[in-house]
């Protein structure tokens, strides 16, 4: 039964029925629009009225607007943007102003004629003040189609029910505005992040061509921005030339080459002329026509400056599709970050002024290291040709004359020769580090060995640690280099000469310095002793360094040198450390090893279990072993010879020498072989 | 006979050219670097008739140096400032050439080409 339909208690009983059922229908809804809309309609289905709505006061306080409204009618109204003047003469502007309820109804004394197009049916209307605390946020109008439908008592009922309404509006209200904090908190709390984001990437960051992109980036996405892009002054300090921007409409740009005006009528060329923020609105009596076609949907925009030292270096633009997008939150934190940002391109400016530098030195020096190596070997190539063809020509003068002087021919005959040799030599210097290389798991102690007997360089005190034991190179190349070196230092006249080697883990290198006491050089001549052919001694090459910078470059390593006059020379060497190769050594010969006890032999007879060290070579063994760079090489093997054993001797070597090696195979060795430094590399000495 | 001066720090090339000089008739005095050469210059200062000095070798110093020669020439010219010297280098460069004319050489002359220095020392004498 609708409340209509009965009387007296009984229709009492039914509104606050229907009233404490709208309060708890609504009690729960916190979306203010969900909450009006379905008050609206639970008012009208509950108490049977033909239409409800309800108005709320605007920011002026002079207006009450429809804020939802039931069926079609509401729909209209609201379309029209339907109010009431608070005060006037409308139900809804005098229960507002006079915080009453006010009924109106279609008959009696004081009949109403209600004239709202939208509402043609109503004969009675109740308007009710929405009042929350002490203020009055609205009103509810209820209207039937009924005359008289509503009584002065019906009112207290009703005013309870708008009562809870007024309260679960302003509970919505206070929804609505600590969302809106809350996602300004969360929106301070991502600028912040965005902020340092930008802080950490110019300072890590020193690539333009990478920063520059990063930052538009961070700050369309960390403020929900449309676009953002960032122009530098160019070199003529003309023009601002586009050099990041955001999204298609960035890559659209930056293909087109964009660039703005210093000075122009831009946002960009304004702000960089200026030295200071500008702010274009699309709203407002400065409305801004935003005409760029890439940026269709732009209607706010913000240019703040690039400025390092008082000096404008470009500047970033933010746009925005919404009318009036930057809060004072907004510039602060862009402002900051745009100073930030000034900082890096005048980092990345000094680091590519510094890199042109540079390179301009390293031009000239490389310039200058292939005049000197040009001029040493023009100079080095006349001195080695000219005996041969000044001697030809006295040697044709001689044999045309018919009595040639058998001593000078023999002579001449000597000079090209050695002048031949000379040339010949270099060619092995010089093409040598560049054959094909092996490198492998190498045993430093041994390669030393061998380079100090190459050099001749006499005594050296050697300190190689455990974890330095081994290197990767090739063994043949690194005993080259460290002749040559050793060589120096014999050369500088050395009395003392060490060798060190340890290992950093942490880097995987071994660090090998070989300090003498010799003469030592000054700058100019450590500047250029790296070039090919610059020499100090007479009758050398000029070549033993560079070919040891080859070599050891080659390894993947490196070489210093330091040299004081007076006091010596150290040079130091890294090259990646190593661990030697396991492998299965299979059935074992008997072998008879013919060395000094050295780190090699003594690795090498821990790891065969077959193979014994010995003075002289025994009758019995499989195999003979002769170290070539051992101390009593050449007895060794002419013992060998005498026994008959030469065609079972392998001759092992840290070094491999072409012309060596075809003398001893030519004396009826078995084979010359590079000595294995590794279990994996053994069984080769006895594979067929 | 004419008594020549000749300076060259590679030992072969002194040899050879010792010998061409030697064939030709002319007395030959050695040296292989500015130091001996400057002393043998002093010791025969007013015999030696024609210099030849190389022009890339050991300087003052005893250093290589790009243009020790030069350096000796123009010693060698405070004490006798009309002796001919025939510079000797491996740079056919024509700076250098004259640089060296410039120094005070009478002729300069590239190593390789060397079958003609005979009569270019011939040349020289006759137009002293």
């Amino acid at each position: 039964m609708k409340a209509h339909q009965a009387s007296g208690i009984e229709r009492h009983a039914i509104l606050l029925n229907a009233a404490a059922r709208v309060s708890r229908s609504i009690a729960s809804i916190l979306d203010l629009n969900v909450l009006l809309n379905r008050t609206v309609d639970i008012i009208c289905d509950e108490f049977g009225f033909y239409y409800a709505g309800v108005f709320l006061v605007d920011e002026t306080g002079n207006w009450a607007v429809l804020a939802a409204g039931r069926g079609e009618a509401g729909r209209a109204m609201l379309a029209e943007g339907h109010k009431l003047h608070i005060g006037g003469n409308s139900m809804i502007g005098a229960a507002i102003a006079n915080r009453a309820a006010r009924i109106a109804l279609d008959v009696g004394a004081e009949a109403v004629h209600f004239k709202n197009p939208h509402l043609r049916r109503t004969r009675s209307e109740m308007a009710l003040p929405l009042i929350a605390g002490d203020e009055v946020i609205g009103a509810l109008t209820v209207q039937s189609e009924l005359e008289a439908a509503f009584k002065d008592e019906d009112i207290a009922a009703l005013q309870t029910m708008a009562d809870q309404l007024a309260v679960a509006i302003a509970n919505a209200r206070l929804h609505r505005q600590n969302q809106a904090l809350l996602r300004q908190v969360e929106r301070r709390a991502r600028l912040l992040k965005a902020a340092n984001t930008v802080g950490r990437e110019v300072t890590s960051i020193l690539d333009l061509s990478q920063l520059l992109p990063k930052m538009v980036n961070t700050v369309v996405e960390a403020y929900g921005f449309y676009y953002a892009g960032i122009f530098l002054v160019d070199e003529s300090g003309e023009w601002a030339v586009l050099r990041a921007g955001y999204g298609e409409a960035g890559k659209a740009m930056l293909a087109e080459g964009h660039k703005l005006q210093v000075g122009g009528n831009s946002m960009i060329g304004t702000c960089i002329r200026l030295g200071e923020a500008r702010i274009a609105l699309d709203v407002g009596e400065e409305r801004v026509h935003f005409k760029n076609p890439h940026l269709p949907n732009t209607r706010s925009e913000m240019a703040l400056p690039l400025i390092f030292g008082g000096k404008v270096l470009g500047a970033i633009t933010i746009q925005s599709v919404e009318e009036k997008a930057f809060s004072p939150d907004d510039i602060t934190t862009l402002q900051t970050m745009a100073d930030h940002l000034a900082v890096a391109v005048q980092n990345a400016y000094t680091l590519e002024a510094l890199e042109a530098a540079h390179a301009e030195l390293l031009r000239t020096k490389v310039y200058e290291a292939l005049t000197v190596a040009t001029t040493e070997a023009i100079h080095w190539i006349g001195n080695k040709a000219m005996p041969i063809t000044m001697t030809i020509a006295r040697l044709q003068e001689d044999l045309a004359g018919g009595q040639p002087d058998l001593a000078s021919l023999k002579e001449d005959l000597a000079l090209i020769a050695e002048s031949a040799e000379a040339i010949l030599e270099v060619k092995e210097q010089l093409i040598g580090q560049a054959r094909e290389q092996q490198p492998r798991p190498v045993l430093l102690a041994d390669v030393l060995q061998a380079a100090i007997r190459q050099s001749q360089a006499g005594a050296v005190e050697m300190q190689i640690s455990k974890e330095a034991a081994y290197v990767i190179a090739d063994s043949t190349q690194l005993v080259r280099a460290l002749a040559n070196l050793l060589q120096n230092a014999r050369e500088a006249g050395a009395k003392k000469i060490t060798l060190k080697a340890g290992a950093d883990k942490q880097k995987g290198n071994v660090r090998i310095r070989l300090s003498d006491n010799g003469a030592g050089m000054d700058n100019e001549i450590l500047e250029k002793c790296w070039s090919p052919f610059y020499t100090t001694k007479p009758g050398h090459h000029g070549l033993g360094l560079p070919a040891a910078l080859h070599v050891i470059t080659q390894a993947q390593g490196q070489i210093f040198l330091t040299s004081q006059v007076g006091k010596g020379t150290t040079v130091e060497i890294l090259l990646p450390a190593a661990n030697p190769l396991l492998g299965d050594l299979g059935k074992t010969p008997t072998i008879t090893l013919l060395d000094e006890d050295d780190e090699w032999a003594r690795f090498f007879t821990a790891i065969v279990p077959t193979a014994a060290r010995a003075e002289s070579p025994a009758p019995q063994a499989d195999l003979i072993l002769l170290d070539e760079f051992a101390p009593n090489f050449d007895a060794a093997l002419e013992a060998i010879q005498q026994a008959g054993l030469i065609g079972k001797t392998v001759v092992v070597t840290a070094a491999l020498d072409v012309d060596r090696m075809t003398r001893l195979l030519r004396q009826g060795v078995r084979d010359v072989r590079l000595k294995p430094y590794s279990p994996a590399e053994i069984p080769a000495l006895w594979a067929k | 006979m004419t008594t020549v001066l000749l300076v060259d720090d590679e030992k072969l090339v002194l040899r050879s050219l010792e010998k061409t000089l030697l064939r030709a008739g002319f007395e030959v005095l050695t040296a292989s670097d500015c130091i001996s050469g400057w002393e043998l210059f002093r010791l025969h200062a007013d015999r030696i008739d024609i210099a030849i000095f190389d022009l890339n070798m050991p300087g003052f110093d005893g250093l290589p140096q790009a243009e020790a020669g030069i350096g000796l020439l123009k010693k060698v010219a405070d004490v006798r400032p009309n002796l001919p010297v025939i510079i000797l280098t491996a740079y056919d460069e024509i700076g250098k050439a004259r640089q060296s004319v410039e120094g005070g050489a009478r002729a300069y002359f590239v190593k390789g080409r060397e079958q003609g220095l005979v009569e270019l020392i011939a040349q020289i004498l006759n137009n002293n």
